[in-house]
């Protein structure tokens, strides 16, 4: 992967895409604003991501400018505004969502979640962790769920 | 209240689902995810919800089950439970293991105490308490 070297709030910093991916999985991503970055196929905030891994205070640098150093680093930058649309052009899907819900869980499959409208505002290993990352951050989901490995998990249980 | 089926990624297909949140006292932030099974007879959750609610499970008498396939250790106690605004309490079985998804609500538990109506092809519920 790649390494790029940034300024950040007057400091200089080499930094590398797989050692930003191996720092991040160590932290669950805390809620998100408006900004995001994709690593590890979670969304984190990009402050929170360039605070752990060059130890800055977050009031140092811009969100901006952690944006922009995490899209160098070849990660992917969006915003949450535009990130719930409907299914562009394709098969048709069945579902209330045709398909949207499901893409949107798919990168967190067997994990734990716990969901708002449509967004996941966590996911974990287990639902210790989604409950206690709610309560850290003073969260409320609508819903929280395993999101299921396969047809046995999904399928829920025979009727008695 | 009218709620969506939930979708769900599979391999081949999507999964959908009738569920329905279901908040459990003790856990104000997280409703818990679960379907509505008409076939069941009653509330079926995993144990961690328990532990996690804090809800004393030593009242309950421990019996081994058979669901869907698995064996199960359940004991029930009762549970305050709520969706939107609609509270009541009902028995709930607490599993372990507990390897679905979601969770269970069965007839004594869930179906008594509201009129459900399913409409699978427009990927919808509705609840209604029942009165009286």
């Amino acid at each position: 992967m790649s390494q790029v070297q940034a300024t950040i709030a007057h400091h200089r910093f080499e930094l590398e895409a797989s050692e930003v991916s191996r720092i991040a999985a160590r932290t669950l991503p805390e809620p998100l604003a408006d900004h995001y970055v994709v690593v590890n196929g979670r969304r984190y905030p990009p402050k929170q991501v360039i605070s752990l891994v060059t130890g800055l205070d977050r009031a140092d640098f811009t969100t901006h400018q952690a944006r922009r150093v995490l899209s160098r680093l070849g990660f992917t930058v969006g915003r949450r505004s535009a990130h719930a649309q409907p299914a562009g052009p394709g098969p048709r899907r069945e579902g209330p969502h045709r398909g949207l819900e499901a893409d949107l869980l798919r990168p967190f499959v067997a994990k734990w979640v716990a969901q708002r409208g449509l967004e996941v505002l966590v996911a974990a290993d287990g639902p210790q962790e989604v409950l206690a990352w709610l309560e850290r951050h003073d969260q409320h989901a609508d819903a929280m769920f395993l999101v299921p490995r396969d047809q046995g998990e999904a399928e829920g249980v025979a009727p008695e | 209240m009218r709620l969506s089926f939930k979708e769900l990624p599979g391999a081949t297909h999507d999964y959908l689902r009738p569920v329905v949140p279901v908040l459990v006292e003790g856990l104000p932030r997280a409703p818990q995810l679960c379907l509505v099974d008409t076939g069941a007879l009653h509330n079926r959750f995993g144990s961690w919800v328990a532990e996690a609610a804090g809800i004393e499970l030593e009242a309950g008498a421990t019996e081994i089950i058979a669901l869907g396939g698995f064996m199960t250790e359940a004991r029930t106690v009762p549970v305050q439970l709520r969706i939107g605004d609609a509270a009541w309490e009902a028995p709930v079985s607490f599993c372990d293991p507990w390897p679905p998804a979601f969770h269970v609500l069965g007839q004594e538990g869930f179906l008594r105490w509201f009129e459900v109506t399913i409409r699978a092809a427009h990927y919808t519920l509705e609840l209604t308490l029942e009165t009286g």
